[in-house]
């Protein structure tokens, strides 16, 4: 078989275990009864926000575009606790001394979270959007959906990058989670616009996940031109590209540290 | 009492070595940067007291539903309920030590709050009712450990409480009204409001840090006691419950 042949087959292997665990999680009705009101309870949260505010709607669907799209960035952000899954179920020693690069492991195990950004973030918007009274431009709203796409892989790219770092320092797994995520809503222009914050700040997240795509969903809604959409769109991209590379550089040098050190032990 | 003061030291200990215990003491100065830009972006800065009392409230949600709601899970998993059920202390004075330090380090958001919006916002609480607004705080902490209690004792009930924990955040921030008061929701949502102690308390944090008088203080201030203490009644007999029936079935050590 050849090598390209193996790793798809890892990552198909992978994909279908991440996506094992997460039906362990969730059922289509806790799906619908846990997850998605609390991401409904979210979008609402900062919407309702908007509407102290301001008298001014626009406030009200800035704040709900936002945290929409924040939704697919949490979830993107939670595939790093793919990491300490093995570990909790002792398979993670395995992994690192099989002959393949734990990367594809983690980078494919934790894809089904791109997915489910993806559906959670769309359905938000397309459910508390028209209850707050916000008009979704048929058919030009449709652009969205891809949008929002690239947006969540982009964040599940972080979430590997991060899931390399918590490789090795495990015990602050949902220490990372958490503050990368807060730290995505607070300086990627989900609540305020990019101009809010001083310059360098605004520099410093155009390198962030979610933040160019979610300029482009904005433009959407604002019927900018294409150009500009597909500007921030492919710069949402590179940013993509740029974290997984970034992943598929340090992993495995993380790996190799605890393979050395011997602390890639089982359980707590 | 030798109960609740070993809880207090175990679960400061146990702080100290698990760096995730800290989440909400880096959650609050974040929640207070997202909330105070969004008012003051907006021109609202009428709404920056509001806007600095809501981290406080969340990060007592989250140690209630994410650390002292999981206690009894936690020590089931690592095979220590089997040993503290056996030990002649009882279990509800030592969870109650260890619930009040988690508390405690709910509490410290507050400050860090206060220093957040003076070092990067320039703006300060002001302690218009400095008495109202300590009882108010000590009042939530202990509703809150109420709670804590009752978490505690129903999740390890279920199959896999993280799920329930994981989604049960921003619909509880959203029915206590922890930024927008419940006044704003929609009617059918009040009743279930009036009966979650937070409602309660971020109406009265609220009220305390503004010059007006708070109308019917004490009255309000019952509620959150009340409230809290309904909590703690479920939490114990449901504890007991539950506790009975491991030991029948002899689950006590089963994850």
């Amino acid at each position: 078989m050849s090598a390209i042949a193996t790793t798809a087959t890892i990552m198909r292997y992978a994909f279908r275990a991440g996506l094992a665990d997460y039906r362990s999680m969730y059922t289509w009705k806790s799906w619908l009864a846990g997850w998605f009101v609390r991401v409904l309870a979210q979008v609402s949260f900062f919407a309702l926000i908007g509407e102290r505010i301001s008298s001014d709607e626009r406030a009200t669907f800035y704040l709900l575009v936002g945290n929409a799209l924040a939704v697919a960035a949490v979830t993107g952000v939670f595939s790093l606790n793919a990491t300490s899954s093995e570990r909790w179920a002792g398979t993670l020693p395995l992994l690192v001394a099989s002959p393949s690069s734990p990367v594809i492991v983690f980078g494919s195990r934790g894809s089904y979270a791109a997915l489910d950004g993806t559906v959670s973030a769309v359905s938000a918007l397309f459910v508390a959007g028209p209850l707050f009274g916000m008009d979704l431009p048929w058919p030009r709203v449709l652009l969205v959906v891809p949008l929002t796409a690239l947006v969540a892989y982009s964040c599940y790219c972080f979430g590997t990058f991060l899931a390399g770092v918590v490789f090795r320092f495990r015990n602050i797994n949902s220490f990372v989670v958490l503050t990368s995520y807060m730290t995505i809503m607070a300086v990627c222009g989900v609540n305020v616009p990019l101009t809010y914050y001083p310059e360098a700040l605004e520099w410093i997240s155009r390198f962030m996940p979610l933040t160019n795509g979610l300029l482009a969903i904005r433009g959407v809604f604002e019927g900018d031109a294409a150009s500009a959409i597909l500007g921030d769109a492919a710069l949402e991209a590179a940013v993509a590209i740029g974290w997984m590379t970034a992943a598929l550089l340090s992993f495995n040098q993380f790996a190799s540290r605890g393979r050395r050190d011997g602390s890639l032990d089982y359980g707590a | 009492m030798h109960g609740y003061l070993a809880g207090l030291k175990l679960e400061a200990r146990l702080i100290r070595a698990q760096p995730d215990s800290l989440i909400p003491l880096v959650t609050a100065p974040l929640f207070t940067i997202i909330f105070l830009a969004i008012v003051r972006e907006s021109g609202r800065y009428d709404l920056q007291p509001d806007a600095l009392m809501a981290p406080v409230l969340i990060a007592l949600w989250w140690v209630a539903l994410q650390h002292a709601g999981q206690i009894i899970t936690h020590d089931r998993w690592q095979a220590l309920l089997e040993s503290i059920v056996a030990a002649p202390t009882s279990l509800a004075s030592l969870l109650f030590g260890r619930v009040t330090t988690v508390m405690c380090l709910g509490l410290v958001s507050f400050l860090e709050v206060w220093a957040i919006g003076a070092v990067f916002f320039d703006v300060s609480l002001r302690f218009e009712h400095p008495l109202e607004l300590v009882l108010i705080l000590v009042c939530t902490a202990f509703a809150t450990a109420g709670a804590s209690l009752a978490f505690a004792a129903l999740f390890v009930m279920t199959r896999n409480a993280y799920t329930f924990t994981n989604s049960a955040g921003f619909p509880l921030y959203l029915l206590s009204g922890v930024f927008v008061p419940v006044a704003v929701l929609p009617g059918w949502i009040h009743p279930v409001s009036s009966a979650i102690f937070m409602s309660w308390s971020a109406d009265l944090l609220r009220a305390s840090v503004r010059p007006a008088p708070i109308d019917q203080f004490w009255g309000r201030l019952g509620m959150v006691v009340l409230l809290g203490v309904i909590s703690f009644v479920i939490g114990r007999f449901v504890l007991i419950y539950v506790l009975r029936r491991m030991r029948m079935t002899g689950e006590l050590a089963t994850a």
